[in-house]
């Protein structure tokens, strides 16, 4: 950004602001949307079975949070953003629907996301043994699997609060629910995910812990 | 706290961020791309048309009270116009004497068949 497009920048409300302020908030952006790009990008991945079209969920949704939110406080964008997030996820689904419903109707197959191959989709291994890889993949692939099969609001309960790492509250804002809904649906996750995934688990990290 | 599911969710986590360390170069940069994209939206002042809302809801609010002032007049005119047809054809000579003569032209039907039928 040049001097004069810094002194004269123009905030989202329309008011000129303070060059080093909107320097300062650019950078505050740059800085968060950097830190959740990647598990934003893996967490749409998980519900849509889809690269290019997580990617462009992840970007609408950066887009919208600067767009709308660039004023809230800091601590207030992950919530906003993943809610903004969850909402193009399934927006997705419906639209993904309705796609499904006008192919059977002309006769043709609907799209499977079934179909959606985590090995492949994988990148090529770096540095790694085969066998670390392919063991890593395959968890990899096991845990999007279990994960992607949840119901949607499991789902998303699960994901924000474990994989990124919300608080429960944040997660409620995120999902537009409430703090004790947030903890159903998490407890169910954990639960059916514990289920699924406990066969797969390492020798030694037994299926006695749960048990206990 | 040891919770019954730490383990398990410790495994779940590292499982998941290994996914997202092993993103690949190509994924990572259009990740960079959009995100840039998005800043760009902090130099692009708020769309104008957010300020015609206001004076487009005034205008669509007049256009619907003219509609609905005008609306009696045509709502008049229809009726009178469909009354005057319906009484046109309810007062008219020939509907009248068809009607009176049903039983004529009934039996000239049934006399038609007989006849064809002989």
């Amino acid at each position: 950004m040049d001097v004069s497009t810094a002194v004269f920048a123009v905030s989202c409300s329309g008011t000129p602001i303070n060059g080093t302020r909107a320097l300062q908030k650019e950078r505050q952006l740059n800085q968060f949307l950097a830190e959740v790009e990647r598990r934003a990008l893996r967490i749409a991945e998980i519900g849509v079975r889809d690269r290019d079209e997580a990617l462009d969920l992840v970007q609408d949704a950066m887009i919208k949070l600067v767009r709308s939110y660039s004023d809230r406080g800091r601590e207030e964008w992950a919530p906003l953003f993943y809610r903004i997030l969850q909402n193009g996820v399934r927006d997705w689904h419906r639209r993904q629907a309705v796609r499904n419903r006008v192919m059977v109707w002309f006769g043709k197959k609907p799209s499977d996301d079934n179909d959606y191959d985590a090995i492949a989709s994988a990148p090529d291994p770096i540095g790694r043994a085969p066998d670390e890889e392919l063991s890593n993949t395959e968890a990899m692939e096991r845990l999007d699997s279990a994960v992607h099969d949840l119901p949607a609001r499991q789902r998303e309960a699960f994901m924000l609060r474990m994989f990124e790492g919300l608080d429960v509250a944040g997660t409620a804002v995120a999902m537009g629910c409430s703090e004790g809904s947030v903890k159903t649906h998490y407890s169910r996750a954990i639960h059916a995910l514990r289920e699924q995934l406990e066969e797969h688990r390492p020798e030694g990290h037994g299926s006695q812990e749960g048990k206990r | 706290m040891n919770k019954p599911d730490d383990t398990f969710g410790r495994q779940v986590k590292a499982t998941f961020d290994k996914s997202v360390d092993k993103l690949d170069a190509a994924t990572l940069s259009r990740l960079n791309r959009g995100r840039h994209e998005a800043l760009a939206e902090l130099q692009r002042p708020r769309r104008q048309w957010s300020h015609w809302v206001p004076a487009t809801g005034v205008a669509a609010a007049v256009l619907v009270a003219v509609m609905v002032l005008q609306s009696p007049t045509a709502v008049d005119d229809f009726p009178d116009a469909a009354n005057v047809t319906d009484m046109e054809i309810l007062l008219g000579e020939d509907s009248i004497e068809m009607l009176e003569d049903l039983e004529f032209y009934s039996w000239i039907d049934s006399a038609d068949v007989v006849s064809d039928v002989g």
